[in-house]
């Protein structure tokens, strides 16, 4: 009676979280129809109607998504394209529910449909089959491939390269911090070039290395608490910079770094400029990923009728991955920062892709 | 007044009266001080210096105040009888209307008001839900979960797209809280830690991290625990209120008003999570991030399971789940890999305890092997991989509970559908 009711009670917790992890989406699979503003009715746009699905956070999240925003955002105004569709996914939805979602932007007539993130990797694959005649594209994957589907992906390695090489060089102690959000390969790319980077600079570096969770878990990217006791530890055992790859958890890593008195180095977006003022003094510099680059070039071959298929690189060489200087504070390592990228633009170094 | 013969039959206190002794202070510190030594051991032999050192104490602290104080919520619904997995969902309202409340005001303590304000409405619901129309617990709190994260996201892009900083998944920076520290000592208990003596530095290292930095609201959520004991089991509310929760139809014989105490119980359950969901947004991350809770509503449900409904059963489970949690967080591979020698050690303890002073010779030839089989992991690797640190937590939880063999004990009515008048 008594251990039946434990039981009950822990299946019910258990029922709980897997219920929430799974319908959580009803909640909150709410579209956002964003109304542009200053869209320019007058001029009757005549250009494609752009249908596009963000990760989890959406609009408005100051960097992954928000570049690829960004991206729409010109490509409407320069290429004058009537209003397109934004929909956004719900943390711990099911590949069903991203299907559903692509399949409603290809149902209702828009056409491309541009999915941001790896997340829809199997989504667009099936969507994508069902669809011959819209052209898709999918940002940071290269795994659905078809006939119709554009992979774009970055070299985010090559990135992460010159801000390791940049975190060794600014770093007094000798020791290097690098702080990933979930364990997935995507991630461990940017810990690879970080890792790459800074033992370029110095081989005997110590590189502190951790990542807030494990997949199927996903909770690491949204988890600014442990973002901040990982920072904290990272600094108290010596570590002086600290470069994250943890999208939402990020704001943490930068409060320790500032109560640490360390430095911190961003992600995606020019971090500098995005993070509270509070805080910012403490970013070093950020690996941008230009994902707006991506998007509108997509976008723009898309009118020129000029899409092609398949996987299409944005590395160090056509400045689709790349290092920020707001601030100023890698000025003066800026030279070295150059010869490194011109010497990966040559070939002549070769930043690898896995750890070890 | 019969109703006293309930609380007879459970021993009084804070900690769960083991079997055979009774937990008094100087039992309690003797533990705390073996435990610390230990700790000290295998620190020297490991390597491993930040298994006890300030700032992991700090970070375990504030790792544990939220899922605590979940517990807590979970511990005053359960005690009166109604079963409360909603505490994710009381806990996510308490992030948002923490935060929200902290930068409108600009005033982080109008913050924590409002987070608990807001997780007490998740609460009201719940009580509504369960008390008034007899809804089955579990479908009430799954449904405030699912809701409480669609609300906050709809609120979110209302109230936080347009500021600055802000956006629709999260918020701009909330002002900080007050740290205190004691005065005077934090700089020599430093020296005395980076000395690296055996127990002295640990136990320095244990003191900085209690006394040195310590956010107020830190030192309000601990204060909480003695307040729930204190008006749970020494004042005659408490009592009415646990007898709810035990047995609502002889309550209710002898004029206790059950609604009245469930809807009490439930509501104040929610404004303790709402805290803890403040606590993790104002102090813990000082900032509002849409799913930032990451379940710890469900493993505060769980800590007060561990503490066997009990506060200080649950401040145990809590404390030690944030601190194995700041180990792995911190220096993951090797503190990790230095706890699997401080287990085999306990092991290899309880062991020769079964034999010795309980001559349960199968249980120890159990413990001992589970002992040599731990030793020799730790001594065939050098590192612990990350796949496996990261659920160290909830992996030590687990071995806790499988080991200390407690009886748990819910209360008895706990998750039963009460009517008034059912009785007749």
């Amino acid at each position: 009676m008594l251990r039946n009711r434990v039981g009950r009670m822990a299946a019910g917790v258990l029922a709980g979280a897997m219920v929430t992890v799974g319908v959580a989406a009803c909640g909150g699979d709410s579209t956002t129809a964003t109304p542009a503003e200053g869209g320019s009715s007058a001029a009757a746009p005549t250009g494609a109607k752009v249908g596009l699905a963000y990760d989890i956070g959406g609009r408005g999240d100051q960097s992954f998504n928000d570049s690829a925003a960004a991206g729409l955002d010109k490509a409407k105004s320069e290429l004058k394209l009537p209003d397109p569709r934004e929909l956004t996914a719900s943390p711990g939805e099911t590949e069903a529910q991203k299907e559903e979602r692509l399949r409603l932007l290809a149902t209702s007539g828009y056409n491309p449909v541009v999915a941001v993130g790896f997340a829809y990797s199997g989504p667009v694959k099936k969507v994508a089959a069902e669809f011959p005649d819209v052209k898709f594209a999918i940002v940071d994957d290269a795994a659905a491939t078809g006939p119709n589907i554009s992979n774009l992906v970055f070299a985010e390695h090559e990135g992460s390269f010159l801000v390791g090489a940049a975190a060794a060089l600014k770093s007094t102690k000798n020791n290097v911090g690098f702080v990933g959000g979930v364990q997935v390969p995507l991630i461990q790319k940017f810990e690879a070039g970080f890792a790459a980077g800074a033992k370029a600079v110095n081989k005997d570096i110590t590189i502190q290395s951790k990542y807030l969770s494990q997949p199927p878990e996903f909770t690491g990217f949204n988890d600014p608490a442990k973002g901040k006791t990982v920072a904290e530890g990272m600094i108290d055992a010596g570590a002086d910079v600290v470069y994250h790859a943890a999208g939402g958890s990020g704001s943490g890593v930068f409060e320790a770094a500032k109560a640490g008195k360390a430095q911190a180095i961003g992600v995606d977006a020019d971090q500098a400029l995005t993070a509270d003022a509070a805080v910012k003094d403490v970013v070093m510099t950020s690996m941008l990923k230009k994902l707006d680059v991506a998007v509108y070039d997509f976008l723009k071959s898309f009118a020129a009728g000029t899409v092609k298929p398949g996987t299409t690189v944005y590395d160090l060489k056509v400045a689709g991955v790349d290092y920020s200087v707001t601030g100023g504070k890698v000025d003066d390592i800026k030279d070295k920062l150059e010869e490194y990228k011109q010497k990966i633009v040559s070939g002549e170094i070769k930043v690898p892709e896995t750890t070890s | 007044m019969t109703a006293t013969g309930l609380a007879a039959r459970q021993p009084t206190g804070t900690a769960p009266a083991a079997r055979g002794f009774k937990l008094t202070w100087p039992v309690v510190l003797l533990g705390v001080a073996g435990f610390l030594a230990l700790l000290s051991l295998v620190r020297i032999v490991t390597g491993a210096t930040d298994i006890a050192s300030g700032g992991t104490v700090s970070a375990a602290l504030s790792l544990a105040v939220p899922i605590g104080l979940a517990g807590l919520g979970g511990l005053w619904a359960e005690r009166a009888g109604v079963v409360n997995i909603g505490l994710e969902g009381m806990m996510i309202f308490g992030t948002w209307f923490g935060a929200w409340g902290a930068i409108v005001t600009g005033n982080p303590w109008a913050g924590v008001v409002a987070g608990a304000v807001g997780g007490l409405l998740g609460g009201l619901l719940h009580a509504v839900a369960t008390v008034t129309f007899g809804v089955d617990h579990i479908i009430s709190g799954v449904a405030i979960n699912i809701l409480a994260m669609g609300v906050v996201q709809y609120l979110s892009k209302l109230v936080f797209a347009p500021m600055r900083g802000g956006g629709e998944t999260q918020s701009p920076r909330i002002p900080g809280i007050d740290r205190i520290s004691l005065p005077g000592i934090g700089e020599p208990l430093r020296q005395v830690e980076s000395n690296g003596w055996f127990f002295v530095s640990d136990l320095a290292g244990v003191l900085r991290g209690l006394t040195q930095n310590v956010s107020l609201f830190t030192i309000l959520a601990i204060l909480l625990v003695p307040l729930s004991v204190f008006l749970l089991w020494r004042t005659a509310f408490g009592l009415r209120l646990r007898a709810c929760g035990e047995r609502p139809v002889a309550a209710e014989s002898l004029g206790v008003n059950v609604y009245t105490y469930k809807y009490l119980a439930v509501v104040v359950s929610g404004a303790l999570a709402g805290l803890g969901g403040a606590y993790l947004s104002i102090v813990a991350a000082g900032i509002y991030r849409e799913g930032q809770t990451g379940g710890r509503g469900y493993i505060g449900l769980a800590a007060m399971i561990f503490g066997n409904w009990r506060p200080g059963g649950l401040a145990a489970g809590s404390t030690l789940f944030g601190y194995t949690d700041a180990l792995q967080l911190r220096q993951g591979g090797t503190s990790v890999h230095a706890l699997l020698l401080f287990v085999a050690l306990i092991l290899a303890a309880v062991a020769v305890y079964q034999l010795v002073k309980q001559q349960r010779v199968r249980a120890a030839v159990i413990t001992a092997v589970s002992a040599a089989v731990v030793f020799t992991v730790f001594a065939v690797t050098d590192t612990v991989p990350e796949q496996f640190t990261s659920f160290t937590p909830h992996l030590t939880t687990l071995l806790v509970l499988a080991l200390a063999s407690q009886r748990l004990r819910p209360p008895a009515a706990d998750g039963v559908r009460y009517r008034k008048g059912q009785a007749k």
